[in-house]
C-alpha cells in the first residue's frame, strides 16, 4: 500500500453516487457450458465515489485543491470523513465505527480512497465554483 | 407625493434625446445558482448573473428611430462601436448603461403610423440608476 495521505475535506456534496465494487473472483466454464466460480477474496475492491459539489466558495474548493496536491495527485489513499457521506444515515450507519455495517470507512475491510482521476474545477462566476471528484475505494494491506 | 406617467417618460442614447418615443420598458433579472446539498430539505441558492434588457416603441416621425435602427440595420456589420449608452427616464429618475441593441422592427400598415421597435441588452453593470 502506498502513503497514506490527510483526510478528504469534510465538506457535503450535492450529490454523490457510489458503486460498491466487487470480490476477486474468477469464473471458469468448461465445454460443456458448465460454469464454475471461485472467489479469491473476501474483501469486495474498485468501490468508486463520485462527488459533486456544485456552486461551492471559492474557498472550499481550494480546500480540495490542496488535497489532491497533498494526496501527491491519484498516488496517495485517504480516509474519507462523515460530511461527504452524509444524507443517508441510515445507509451509511455506523460510518465511523468498525462496525460490519460499515459501508465506507476503512475499517473493518481495509477500504481507503484514491483519487480515481484528477478533480475538475469549473468556475461558475466570482467566487463559485463547481467541483467533480471520483475517488475509486482500494484495500489496505 | 408624485405619480409618473407616461408624459414624464424619456428615451436618451449617447447624450441625445429620442423624439416620439410611444414607450419603453426594462427589465432586470438575477439567475440564482443552487447551493443545496445532500443533508438540506429546501433548496438554497446565491446570486448569479445579472440580466437587463429592454424595449422602446418610436414613431417613424422624420428621422426619429433612424439612430436607433442603423445599429442594426445597416450595410456594414454590427460592431462594438454600436454600443449606445441609453437613458430611460421619468421625471428626475433614470436608468443609464451601455446597451446593445438586439432587435429593431419597422412596421408599416394600413390606418397605423408607421412605428419602430427596437429591443436592447444592458452590457455590464448600469451606470446610472435614480429609483
Amino acid at each position: 500500500m502506498s502513503t497514506a495521505g490527510p483526510n478528504f475535506p469534510n465538506l457535503v456534496p450535492t450529490a454523490r453516487s457510489m458503486s460498491p465494487g466487487d470480490f476477486a473472483s474468477k469464473v471458469f466454464r468448461s465445454q460443456s457450458g458448465v460454469e464454475s466460480r471461485v472467489q479469491y477474496g473476501n474483501k469486495a475492491f474498485d468501490k468508486t465515489i463520485d462527488l459533486e459539489y456544485s456552486n461551492i466558495t471559492e474557498t472550499d474548493a481550494a480546500l480540495i485543491h490542496d488535497h489532491y496536491l497533498a494526496c501527491n495527485g491519484t498516488l496517495y489513499y485517504f480516509g474519507l470523513p462523515q460530511k461527504p457521506k452524509s444524507g443517508n444515515e441510515t445507509f451509511h450507519v455506523n460510518d465511523e465505527s468498525t462496525s460490519a455495517s460499515n459501508r465506507y470507512s476503512a475499517a473493518p475491510f481495509g477500504l481507503r480512497y484514491r483519487y480515481a482521476e484528477p478533480p475538475q474545477f469549473n468556475s461558475v462566476k466570482s467566487g463559485r465554483m463547481s467541483v467533480t471528484v471520483k475517488l475509486i475505494g482500494v484495500l489496505d494491506s | 407625493m408624485t405619480y409618473y406617467s407616461g408624459k414624464d417618460g424619456t428615451l436618451t442614447y449617447n447624450g441625445t434625446q429620442v423624439a416620439k418615443v410611444s414607450n419603453w420598458s426594462i427589465s432586470a433579472t438575477v439567475d440564482t445558482l443552487e447551493t443545496t446539498v445532500l443533508t438540506e430539505s429546501d433548496r438554497s441558492y446565491v446570486p448569479g448573473l445579472r440580466t437587463i434588457s429592454g424595449s422602446a416603441t418610436v414613431f417613424y416621425y422624420d428621422n426619429a428611430p433612424v439612430s436607433l435602427l442603423e445599429r442594426v440595420v445597416k450595410t456594414a456589420v454590427v460592431s462594438e462601436s454600436d454600443i449606445l449608452v441609453i437613458k430611460l427616464g421619468w421625471g428626475t429618475k433614470l436608468i443609464q448603461g451601455s446597451c446593445i441593441i438586439t432587435s429593431a422592427e419597422l412596421s408599416c400598415a394600413v390606418g397605423e403610423v408607421m412605428q419602430a421597435s427596437i429591443q436592447f441588452q444592458f452590457t455590464g453593470a448600469p451606470t446610472g440608476v435614480t429609483l
